[in-house]
């Protein structure tokens, strides 16, 4: 990839600093705004069970490989003074969720993941990670991860990081 | 005498005498110099700030940043493509997007959020009215505070033809449109638009907006700028199959829709029910199998005059719709056939082309916020312009 080695060449301000080269390069695509992409299943159709088991997991948290954000977009809160699952202290998170689909290499199942922005104050710039898994356009907003879903929690549209919240198994179509 | 004659000569000789004796010439030498007008800086005092000329340049481009460590100062800035001159710049607020340039480039709009508290407090959403001479603003019109935060485009907010009405996309996510009377300076109303997005202006008093469904809704105004219809047109396109990028443009009366699959969706929006044609592709079948795909922020530019539509292209997979590209394919509308390739210098993820006969066109990569400019008759790369702000996302030319 010469470009990305011309990227790394060039850039005065790297953006990206954390994890591999496969992530690198989908961050640096395209910067978004807020949460995640792409639900492959909408949320009613998320295990019915309310608390699954939680998955065996692997890998580090604050990569954009790690397994979770296998549609994330935005800044990570586990490299942001948060977890995958908790936004930072002083942060509040925005209730409208965004959903993706991933793997689990450990089980090798898909999980229904829950990209919730953490709003509030400015953006927390570390672990920018951007995947445009399944990623659509705005018009059809709960499946697009250019949105910044901030806009729909109680302290409005200031966007400080994402997290991955496994919500449950993701049942296949029928 | 002879005694006195020898002091002198033996003084002269003296280090110390010869050290004052330089010094003595160069002050004489020195103060002489504002007389014989050789003084290399005089001094000065502050002029007032520069005036940008009445007329904008076609060739200038505004540079949109949405500053993405920092969303709180938006920016934008003024080049001129035919020196790579920065001419001056706007802040623009929390979660930028893009400006409104009327065709007389009398005023620049410019919808904007702030917060009392920077960050956090009350919400204001304003249309700022800025002089484009003086780049200062000179007056705003409150709107409600529900303007979309997004991954800019330029299709967000948009004029009438005839310049006298600004519509704003709202996402709260209910879905809205915000309407302001840029002569009368005044917020006329809002209206919900469920179900669909985007702000595409098809004539003096209507605008056409994208729906879920792969639709367009039709919104008609009065005269006042109240909304007076909206129609649900049938889908153009399949959104479960082959989604059109909301980077649509505008050639004349049709709005030139390109789906992830590098399909081009024109639709006739010149009557009152928008009319598709019939689509075609970007891609030969030779460059289909080599995975060539349209990519990026701002993948596409349109010059009016010669029915020109520039292509920003990459190969890569599903998923790789917002990738960046370093080639630019332009392709002939009215033959719907492609005549030139363009190689860029550098990966870019937005291009822009200019509005006039002999065009520039400008690309620029948002993660490396280098301006590179071009002959786009040539496609020959005339000039760079580094460090032109943080995360630029859109371009725009008057």
């Amino acid at each position: 990839m010469k470009w990305l080695d011309k990227f790394s060449e060039n850039s005065a301000r790297s953006i990206a600093r954390q994890s591999s080269r496969r992530s690198f390069i989908a961050r640096i695509g395209t910067l978004m705004v807020g949460t995640a992409v792409v639900p492959l299943l909408p949320v009613a159709r998320a295990s019915e069970n309310s608390r699954p088991p939680a998955p065996t997991e692997t890998g580090d948290p604050q990569s954009c490989d790690y397994w979770r954000y296998c549609a994330v977009d935005g800044f990570l809160c586990t490299c942001c003074g948060g977890s995958y699952s908790t936004c930072p202290p002083g942060t509040t998170v925005s209730p409208i969720t965004w959903m993706g689909t991933c793997t689990n290499p450990v089980d090798g199942k898909d999980y229904i993941i829950s990209y919730n922005d953490c709003c509030g104050k400015s953006s927390c710039g570390r672990c920018l990670c951007n995947t445009n898994k399944g990623d659509r356009p705005v018009y059809q907003p709960f499946l697009s991860n250019d949105i910044n879903w901030c806009a729909g929690s109680a302290v409005d549209i200031s966007y400080n990081c994402s997290t991955a919240v496994v919500l449950g198994l993701a049942v296949a179509d029928s | 005498m002879s005694g006195k004659i020898a002091f002198i000569l033996t003084l002269r000789d003296d280090p110390k005498v010869q050290l004052m004796l330089r010094k003595l010439i160069f002050l004489v030498w020195i103060s002489f110099l504002p007389v014989l007008g050789l003084a290399e800086v005089q001094s000065e005092s502050m002029p007032p700030s520069i005036v940008l000329p009445a007329e904008a340049n076609p060739h200038w481009v505004w540079v949109n940043d949405i500053v993405f460590h920092h969303m709180a100062d938006g920016k934008s800035y003024l080049l001129d493509g035919d020196t790579g001159k920065f001419l001056g710049m706007l802040s623009t607020g929390l979660g930028f997007i893009a400006l409104a340039l009327p065709s007389d480039y009398a005023q620049i709009y410019s919808p904007e959020t702030y917060f009392s508290r920077g960050t956090r407090g009350e919400r204001t959403d304003v249309i700022t009215f800025y002089d484009p001479r003086e780049l200062k603003p000179t007056g705003e019109v409150i709107i409600p505070p529900k303007r979309f935060a997004a991954m800019p485009t330029l299709n967000y907010s948009a004029l009438t033809d005839d310049d006298r009405f600004l519509m704003v996309y709202n996402f709260t996510p209910a879905q809205s449109i915000s309407i302001v009377d840029l002569k009368e300076r005044r917020f006329v109303g809002e209206t919900d638009t469920g179900g669909c997005a985007l702000v595409l202006p098809s004539g003096d008093r209507r605008f056409n907006m994208l729906c879920g469904d792969g639709s367009l809704l039709t919104v008609t105004l009065n005269d006042k700028g109240e909304v007076t219809n909206q129609q649900r047109n049938d889908p153009f396109f399949d959104p479960k199959t082959d989604w059109v990028t909301e980077k649509a443009v505008r050639w004349d009366d049709t709005w030139i829709f390109v789906s992830f699959n590098a399909n081009v969706y024109p639709v006739d929006v010149s009557g009152k029910q928008p009319k598709p044609g019939k689509p075609w592709s970007l891609l030969s079948a030779a460059e289909r199998k080599g995975s060539w795909r349209p990519g990026g922020i701002q993948h596409l530019a349109l010059h009016e005059q010669s029915g020109k539509l520039y292509s920003l292209m990459h190969q890569g997979g599903d998923d790789t719709h917002k990738d960046p590209g370093q080639d630019v394919w332009v392709y002939d509308l009215k033959a719907k056939k492609q005549v030139q390739k363009i190689k860029l210098e550098n990966l870019a993820t937005s291009i822009q082309v200019s509005k006039d006969n002999n065009p520039l066109l400008f690309s620029i990569f948002i993660a490396n916020p280098t301006l590179d400019i071009y002959s786009a008759g040539s496609g020959k790369h005339l000039r760079s312009v580094d460090e032109i702000g943080f995360t630029p996302t859109v371009l725009q030319t008057p």
